[in-house]
């Protein structure tokens, strides 16, 4: 008796599997979809190749000086003369170092906060992310160190508007925890206090408190003390941020299940061991999305600074631009470098707070 | 009688059952309550007391009055752009309303084109057609990311600040001209029988709606549908269109002319407006696109399903079963979304459109030092504005809220 010999299966017909496939189901599934994949099609190959020539191929890329952008194309010469200004503002030359120096710090407590063991890794990673600002503002000065003094005026650039952010958020992190906790509270002072705190700084526009922190806080201090823009600007982000904040908190304050609130009780813990040890590690996991969200939105704000006169990034670009030297109208090539900067920034948090999202999703592993 | 005990006297009672006294007086907790509220509060006046003597102190030492008394004061300068006439002999007053007529216009131009975006790319996000997603994706994520101060300069400096000259304006038919003093567009002057031509609009606007209940009626009673949109098309086409013709036209139309260096007559937008309007449109389009596609992922895949099965097709699918749900998660968003485009709306100091915040905060404070009084009144303003959006979204939210039974 002849062995079954099995039929090799028939290949799946052309029509539903591969590129053919995919866009018949995608592009052109009827009649309509057809006719927008064609009319986008057409602009897409209207429009690319040209941006293409112009930032790309017959681009200028080597060269010092205005002269050097001899070809149709952007003149990115621009951006690389420009480009210490754009990042260090006008901070000395020889001292540069010591932003770099506050960037890697930055980095590196970021990393450590991932990577410390875990037996010491709130501890310390709470502890060097709350002296971050403090330290960076030590060395971007220099008097505590004894390091050459550089005046806050001479600070700019993107590292100012990365600094302002960061510092910020971070000082404010405890304060808006505060303010959860009080607008949580069974105190009616207290939480009537926390309300309207968090509801002002919520509902009024980040310049006019830009502009409160540069006209109207000088006539808050005793007469005669001088405390230096960039210090009030930062004490006006601290509040706008950690108002909030407070909401990212309560959001998370509300997600903790009551069992947790209860069960601590009733193991006797006191009401600081509660909220330290049991409520506020799950808190930041459910927030940290929205944490990192607010803090995209703080850093997108920090280009408002430029309004009440402070060299952010936005503020050296129009320097910039209007240098005598370079008049050739690189208005274009500026603002889309700008724009890349920040774009590459915001998108690469946002990507991030996703990643972290699912790694702190230890409940829900889909 | 029972009396309900509050958790913290059950805690008392069970502390006194346990250690069989009530303890230190600072170990209660109401005792407690109280000193911490008692310290805030001094807390609170101190510093309040302090902020306040020196304020007023560093004020007499520059020489300002306090007061509001500078409202009724000649501002003895222009602005680029008012609704309501305005001379440099007018008063801080007036400038104030101007910058707060302003203010609306922006946001609710702005309001208006960032929803129909949103919704557009929201909606599109889920697209059958491959390309149509990966636009409508590429938009969220570029604009979202950007901040919206660069945008307001890309338009401003960057596309308007491009356009052609006066004489060599982008003409529309002869009668819409953009150039790079603004956009010039005609303006109809109404005649003696205008009245008629409103009035037939209101009356079209009435009928669609009466039309739109008594078809929901008729369908729940009997089932058959009734093509309310051709209808109410018709109507609201037909009908002002028909009066126009019985009186005759009775508007007359002001064409914008070049005459000199510029164009006059008509209506003209500055590009100040525009580029403002256009940047708070886009960025906040792309956040309400984001809350668009958040809520229709909210709805599980059985409604899709289920409606599939009923043999509905697939635009009936969108507008019928899947954005009435998906309106619950949306409204909400669309509130803090609208609030922020408002506060945003301040942006117009940087390129100089005369909004509530340059004409108050910025001019007028420079002018006349008033740092307080001006702050504090235009933060009031945005929190009124933003307290009646709030108002308005919260009564929408109730009429979309989810009813059960």
């Amino acid at each position: 008796m002849d062995n079954y010999q099995p039929i090799p299966a028939r290949p799946a017909p052309v029509k539903t599997v591969g590129a053919v496939a995919w866009m018949r189901n995608n592009l052109f599934s009827s009649i309509p979809n057809s006719i927008v994949t064609i009319l986008i099609a057409t602009f897409l190959v209207q429009i690319i190749p040209p941006i293409v020539d112009w930032a790309i191929l017959s681009a200028n890329w080597t060269g010092t000086k205005e002269a050097d952008c001899t070809r149709d194309g952007a003149c990115w010469v621009f951006i690389n003369a420009w480009s210490q200004q754009f990042f260090y503002g006008s901070y000395p030359t020889e001292e540069i170092w010591r932003i770099n120096l506050m960037l890697v710090l930055l980095a590196l407590v970021m990393i450590a906060s991932f990577k410390l063991p875990k037996a010491i890794r709130m501890k310390a990673s709470i502890i060097a992310w709350l002296a971050l600002p403090f330290i960076g503002m030590a060395i971007l000065d220099g008097r505590l160190l004894g390091l050459p003094v550089v005046s806050t005026d001479l600070w700019g650039g993107f590292s100012l508007n990365v600094f302002m952010a960061a510092a910020s958020i971070i000082v404010a992190f405890p304060f808006s925890f505060l303010w959860a906790l009080g607008r949580r509270s069974d105190m009616p002072f207290i939480r009537s206090v926390s309300v309207i705190f968090i509801e002002f700084f919520r509902g009024v526009p980040v310049l006019s408190l830009f502009f409160m922190g540069s006209v109207m806080l000088p006539l808050f201090f005793a007469e005669g003390t001088n405390v230096d823009k960039l210090i009030r600007v930062w004490l006006v982000l601290i509040f706008f941020m950690s108002g909030y904040m407070a909401e990212v908190f309560r959001g998370g304050f509300q997600a903790v299940p009551a069992g947790q609130y209860e069960a601590a009780d009733s193991i006797g813990l006191s009401y600081w061991q509660k909220i330290l040890l049991i409520i506020l590690p799950q808190v930041i996991k459910v927030s940290m999305p929205n944490i990192l969200a607010t803090f995209v939105m703080l850093f997108k704000n920090t280009t408002f600074l430029l309004i009440i006169g402070i060299p952010e990034v936005v503020q050296t670009l129009q320097t910039a631009l209007s240098n005598s030297y370079w008049l050739g109208g690189h208005a274009v090539e500026g603002y889309l470098f700008v724009f890349f900067v920040f774009w590459a920034s915001c998108f690469g948090m946002s990507v991030m707070s996703r990643r972290i999202e699912r790694k702190l999703n230890t409940d829900k592993r889909d | 009688m029972f009396k309900q005990k509050t958790t913290e006297e059950i805690k008392a009672s069970a502390r006194k059952r346990v250690t069989g006294s009530s303890g230190a007086f600072y170990n209660n907790p109401q005792v407690r309550s109280i000193v911490y509220q008692i310290l805030l509060v001094a807390g609170l006046l101190y510093f309040f007391g302090t902020i306040i003597g020196n304020t007023l102190g560093n004020m007499e030492a520059i020489g300002i009055k306090t007061g509001f008394d500078f409202l009724s004061a000649a501002a003895g300068y222009d602005v680029l752009m008012s609704l309501i006439s305005f001379e440099a002999t007018d008063t801080y007053g007036r400038i104030f309303v101007v910058g707060l007529l302003n203010t609306i216009l922006v946001s609710i131009i702005g309001i208006v084109f960032a929803t129909i975006l949103g919704f557009v790319f929201g909606v599109a996000q889920f697209s059958q057609n491959w390309l149509i997603r990966k636009v409508a994706v590429v938009y969220v994520e570029i604009f979202r990311n950007i901040p919206l101060l660069l945008q307001v300069f890309f338009w401003y400096f960057a596309v308007l600040a491009s356009l052609p000259g006066a004489r060599q304006s982008l003409s529309l038919g002869e009668a819409f001209f953009l150039n790079v003093r603004g956009l010039y567009m005609p303006r109809f002057i109404g005649e003696e029988l205008a009245w008629l031509f409103h009035t037939s609009i209101a009356l079209a606007i009435a009928g669609i709606i009466f039309l739109r209940r008594w078809a929901k009626k008729r369908q729940e009673l009997t089932g058959d549908q009734f093509p309310v949109l051709y209808t109410s098309l018709g109507l609201l086409l037909g009908l002002p269109l028909l009066v126009l013709i019985l009186t005759g036209f009775p508007f007359q139309i002001e064409y914008p002319a070049l005459k000199g260096f510029n164009y006059f007559g008509g209506i003209s937008v500055i590009p100040e407006l525009m580029a403002l309007a256009l940047a708070l449109s886009v960025y906040t389009g792309a956040f309400i696109a984001e809350a668009v596609r958040a809520g229709i992922q909210s709805i599980p895949n059985g409604q899709t399903e289920a409606a599939r099965s009923i043999g509905l097709r697939e635009n009936k699918i969108m507008s019928l079963i899947i954005v009435p749900q998906a309106m619950r998660v949306i409204v909400p968003l669309l509130n803090s979304e609208y609030q922020s485009l408002v506060k945003n709306s301040t942006l117009a100091a940087a390129i100089g459109y005369p909004d509530l915040f340059n004409v108050f905060v910025g001019t007028a404070l420079n002018q006349t030092g008033q740092a307080i009084e001006t702050i504090f009144m235009t933060i009031v303003v945005y929190f009124v504005i933003n307290m009646i959006i709030s108002f308005l979204m919260n009564r929408f939210n109730n009429a979309v809220a989810l009813v059960s039974r």
